[in-house]
């Protein structure tokens, strides 16, 4: 597809599907259209991909052209001064930001239904109004519904990888450190990475591989030395055909839905059937993960969140706010918030207390070490971040294994309807397979893998994202391991007559 | 056309420098303050790293302030119940004094502690300001290492282990002049531990150390941390903020409770600030804003058995519960807090109360502490590590380079300048010394001393008393003309400097003469102060001796009955009490008593 068609063909699904909610502010779309006709036809004969790509980027990432209000009240007026470093990367690439989407408030929820700006929707196969997961739904229901080539998300304990999931696209969250976090509005800090959506593996890589860079603004940014000494250790592990996979059996938990547990079984029976050999693994300490999670990322977020009190940043309330028993800033925090953000800045304040600081949050800090150890454990490459890794002799290939593959969500995307009804816990659960890889700061992809009712006649069945977690640093093998599964589907299909791919 | 209110805020504002229309704007469309007061004063001590509540007042009107209330106060309570100040309190006896101090002195840096802004004290608000200074959404800190180095000369000048590793922690807490909701501080593992500073009997004003001999206060740590905004009051209630001094390091530096002693608190602080500025570590003097302290004070019964009472802080036992006075901004103010909280804690204890944990607050020349806030109000600062900052690694070769140029601490300094014959200043102007312009006065005090000592090699008597003129001279005379200006060594050059004190020494001058000189000098005449004294005729003309025996006379017919005492009765001292008349009443500087003496002696009759 030609820039101009591809823009064109983005621009009139913007319109058709505008009632998704997957943006919450767009570029004017009639100058785009002029801007893209003009540019496209001068540069015609030279224009290389990805010249005149569309790109949504979350609105949780700093763009000074559009307002970046992390779906939030508080912010929904915010200009940033700046673009955040992701942003420039891509726009220096040639790829035309399509406009900001919509999310959960500050990236804390599981179904972008938290959105001061409304709920993300997307459409079930008989028409009904399914969660799109969070909390970068609108980024994953953009690029389902073809209003831009690409988007990009955040993933803190599962945003990216979850949402993608449910709508059936690629979701990648690269190994914390690897993508630039300058302009991007902080959650968690020590979770929050850049994801990326696309509609099939390939092009979700050439995105990473345009953002994969040091980034001296970040001071989390990893440095270049360590860069070159990961890429050493990967050359020196070399390429195989056959790849160890692990199935991490503690993931395969009563509340499973069966269809997820069955497209699971077939991904693996897949895989098998190209070569790749299958070995159980355990990983027990997973089961306090999410606890884990769920004590530190809220404090962290109630730290970061501090800021909003109206006097540098944050829509004020209007009127006097404070009263001699309150503070100035009560109701411009009270109006300016909702309630999930609420929650969990209270959270977080209570297991950062003095009296609580080391009953929850330094023991949750203790727990995520040790998911870090298990995985360790676990996988035949070394930990590149930990010193003993320098050493590769002693790494027995034939011991652990190259990649772990579990389901992203334990269920279907559920109804918008049935969560009015759910308790914050019933959401915090669909985060219980994503958040390991996010303590531990993993790479981990969500891949769609469609689901066939197997019954008398075969009929076209739901997505099901199934998730590939690699080593950290070793995202090229997470990805390459992920297009080994898409190509498997594909196959599949053909040899069973159905067509798969995205929409 | 503006609003009459509005009017009144520009008029009020365009008297400083500048400010941001932008945020002039929005006090207009929105004021901060709401009518309803927040009490700025009470909240803003709730931090420990910010200046006292009237920060855009300078120090000497505060401290004049201090001194008209003070005499007013004197007047209004009448003479004759003048205190016996003098007198020791008997109370003092009974009761022991327990202080323990944080200070914190804002380095000496280019950039400020996360992001390459530059620092700075008196440049247009909010013009050196970075994203991440001001938490702008998206932004992240980056160490600036440089900003270690001044911080690691004040650890090693204060004789504190350094850790080899340290890292940085977020203490939460709401105020305008916080941008991010919280400060970035060393609170889990500070950058150094476990030093001390010394107390010689040469830092006390008065020469003399409580006890006598050198005391030696623990320091605990020394952390780094960010400084806050400033606040720009614009009465009735519009607050404007100036970022520029966001984030610039400041180190704090905690003292263990191991003082006993008002005046020690006072030398304790002196002297650490003496310290930090011989090793170029800190920006300014503390008064300035460039350093505060907070005191803890506790008071418990001496030889009660130390087990009674339970407290113990930085793992010293034995102590009473302590109350906190915050955000004291110079050496007097942490010497008069102390007192004061000590007396009222000892009135507490005495009528049988108990001494509440509290932090409290002191104003330069209040006679009491004023209570902020009790335990209740005590903020839970929820302290957590910063997830963005990676620990600080330092390398044992850079404390060895900057532990090997380390400039020489003060205390040899002090202790020449008082004790050598060269100079015999008092310890109060050797600090004074040191302390001023960064070494610059002292410099050109000992060039001043030098010519001097250069003129009159061979006179012991008078180079006996060079150090001390020339002491007086440069600290006194020409100090106080440089009151309200910068100093600079060649406004008026030391050799000129040492002319006058020469032509005074030798009598060639009088005093008054000598003062005029150097006003002349300093208000940049150019010719040398030989061609001045010529020019202007100056040069002290000797009397004459029929000018001597002509005022004699004159006085001995004036006064007959003393003349009686001394030649009926005997009474020769009474002698003096006429040299002391004729020196009184020739002009300034003629009369020399030895020649006056000479003379009396010689109309009365009596032997020489």
């Amino acid at each position: 597809m030609s820039g101009l068609q591809h823009v064109k063909s983005c621009l009139s699904n913007q319109k058709k599907w505008s009632h998704l909610k997957a943006f919450i502010s767009l570029h004017d779309p009639t100058k785009l259209r002029v801007d893209a006709e003009r540019d496209c036809d001068y540069h015609a004969p030279h224009h290389m991909y990805p010249y005149w790509r569309l790109i949504a980027i979350k609105d949780n990432i700093c763009t000074k052209d559009l307002l970046t209000t992390t779906a939030s009240r508080i912010l929904k007026d915010f200009k940033s001064p700046y673009d955040a470093t992701v942003v420039e990367q891509l726009r220096d690439a040639g790829f035309i930001v399509a406009g900001k989407t919509n999310m959960d408030e500050f990236g804390m929820g599981s179904h972008s239904v938290h959105s001061f700006f409304g709920s993300v929707k997307q459409e079930g196969l008989n028409g009904e109004e399914l969660s799109a997961g969070g909390s970068s739904g609108g980024s994953a229901v953009a690029v389902k519904t073809g209003q831009c080539f690409a988007a990009l998300g955040t993933d803190t304990g599962g945003s990216v990888r979850l949402p993608a999931a449910y709508t059936g696209v690629v979701g990648f969250k690269p190994s914390y450190g690897l993508l630039s976090r300058w302009g991007v509005i902080a959650y968690a800090n020590s979770f929050d990475t850049v994801g990326i959506f696309g509609a099939d593996v390939d092009e979700t890589y050439s995105i990473f591989e345009t953002l994969d860079r040091h980034d001296p603004k970040d001071p989390t940014s990893l440095p270049p030395s360590t860069r070159t000494r990961i890429r050493s250790l990967v050359a020196c592990r070399g390429y195989q055909p056959r790849w160890r996979i692990g199935i991490p059996l503690e993931y395969n938990i009563a509340e499973l839905d069966p269809i997820v547990r069955s497209t699971w079984l077939k991904s693996l029976r897949l895989l098998q059937s190209k070569g790749h050999t299958l070995h159980p693994v355990s990983l027990p300490t997973t089961r306090h993960a999410l606890s884990a999670y769920y004590i530190l990322a809220p404090a962290e977020a109630s730290s970061n969140l501090a800021k909003y009190d109206g006097v540098r940043f944050g829509t004020r309330a209007d009127g006097p706010d404070g009263t001699p028993e309150s503070v100035l800033f009560a109701k411009t925090r009270g109006q300016g918030f909702g309630v999930e953000v609420k929650r969990r800045i209270l959270l977080g304040a209570f297991s950062l207390s003095a009296d609580s600081i080391d009953n929850y949050f330094i023991q949750a800090q203790k727990i995520r070490r040790l998911v870090q150890r298990e995985f360790d454990n676990v996988f035949s490459l070394p930990n590149p971040l930990l010193e003993e890794s320098d050493s590769f002799a002693e790494v027995d290939v034939e011991k652990g294994v190259d990649v772990l593959i579990c389901p992203t969500a334990p269920t279907l995307p559920p109804p918008l309807s049935s969560l009015r009804d759910q308790s914050p816990l019933d959401a915090y659960m669909n985060d219980v397979f994503t958040v390991p890889a996010s303590l531990a700061g993993l790479p981990a992809v969500s891949v769609p893998v469609q689901h066939i009712k197997e019954d008398s006649s075969p009929t076209l069945g739901e997505h099901v994202g199934i998730q590939v977690i690699g080593q950290y640093g070793h995202d090229t093998l997470v990805m390459n391991v992920a297009r080994d599964l898409e190509d498997a589907v594909c196959e599949d299909a053909d040899r069973t007559g159905f067509e798969v791919g995205p929409l | 056309m503006l609003a009459q209110p509005t009017q009144k805020v520009f008029a009020t504002v365009t008297k400083r420098p500048y400010i941001c229309q932008l945020c002039l704007g929005r006090t207009r469309l929105q004021p901060l303050g709401t009518g309803h007061s927040y009490a700025p004063a009470l909240s803003r001590a709730l931090q420990t790293a910010s200046n006292p509540p009237k920060d855009d007042v300078p120090y000497r009107k505060l401290l004049k302030d201090a001194m008209r209330k003070k005499r007013k106060e004197d007047r209004e309570t009448s003479a004759p119940s003048k205190k016996p100040r003098k007198g020791k309190d008997p109370r003092l006896d009974k009761w022991e004094l327990t202080v323990g101090i944080e200070i914190h002195a804002e380095l000496n840096t280019a950039r400020k502690l996360f992001s390459s802004a530059a620092t700075s004290t008196n440049e247009t608000p909010n013009t050196h300001v970075a994203l991440f200074d001001t938490a702008f959404p998206g932004s992240q800190p980056r160490f600036q290492k440089e900003t270690l180095v001044p911080a690691l000369r004040a650890a090693l000048a204060l004789n504190c282990e350094i850790q080899q590793k340290s890292s940085f922690d977020r203490k939460h807490y709401f105020y305008q002049d916080q941008p991010a909701g919280y400060q970035i501080t060393q609170y889990y593992e500070p950058f150094a531990r476990d030093g001390h500073v010394t107390l010689y009997p040469h830092d006390f004003p008065s020469g003399v150390s409580p006890g006598d001999g050198p005391i030696t206060i623990g320091i605990k740590q020394v952390q780094m941390e960010q400084d806050t905004a400033k606040t720009v009051q614009q009465p009735p209630s519009t607050h404007l903020l100036d970022f520029n001094r966001v984030s610039h390091p400041l180190i704090e530096i905690i003292t263990l409770p191991q003082i006993h002693n008002p005046s020690t608190a006072a030398a304790c602080v002196r002297k650490i600030q003496t310290i930090l500025k011989t090793v170029n570590a800190v920006t300014a003097g503390m008064e300035i804003g460039g350093l505060r302290a907070d005191v803890n004070v506790s008071v418990r019964e001496r030889n009660s058995g130390s087990t009674q009472s339970g407290h113990s802080y930085h793992g010293v036992t034995g102590l009473s519960q302590r109350t906190e006075i915050k955000n004291l901004a110079s050496v007097k103010a942490v010497e008069d807090a102390v007192v004061a909280e000590r007396d009222r804690q000892i009135e507490i204890l005495e009528n049988g109360g108990v001494v509440e944990g509290e932090t409290r607050g002191w104003t330069l020349g209040s006679k009491t502490t004023k209570r902020l806030r009790g335990k209740e109000g005590e903020i839970d600062y929820r302290y957590m590590p910063d997830p963005d900052i990676a620990p600080v690694i330092i390398g044992q070769d850079v404390i060895k380079h900057l532990r090997d140029t380390l400039p020489v601490p003060s205390d040899g300094y002090v202790k020449t300048l008082v004790d050598s014959t060269e100079y015999r200043l008092t310890s109060k102007d050797a600090n004074t010394l040191l302390l001023l312009d960064d070494g610059d006065r002292l410099d050109y005090y000992l060039d001043v001393v030098q010519l001097l000592k250069a003129t009159f090699s061979g006179n012991q008597r008078i180079l006996d008393r060079v150090g001390k003129v020339a002491g007086n001279w440069v600290l006194m005379e020409l100090g106080g003309l440089f009151r309200d200006e910068e100093w600079s060594p060649s406004r008026v050059s030391s050799d000129q400097l040492a002319s006058i004190i020469a032509h005074l020494l030798r009598k060639q001058i009088t005093g008054r003469t000598a003062k005029l000189l150097l006003s002349m000098k300093f208000e940049s005449d150019t010719r040398s102060v030989e061609k001045i004294i010529a020019d202007e005729d100056m040069i002290l003309r000797p009397l004459s001796r029929q000018e001597y025996l002509d005022m004699a006379s004159k006085l001995l017919e004036e006064k007959s009955d003393m003349v009686k005492d001394i030649t009926d009765k005997g009474q020769h001292h009474k002698i003096k009490w006429f040299v002391g008349q004729m020196m009184a009443r020739g002009t300034e500087g003629t009369v020399e008593p030895g020649t006056a003496d000479v003379v009396l002696r010689e109309l009365l009759g009596l032997p020489p």
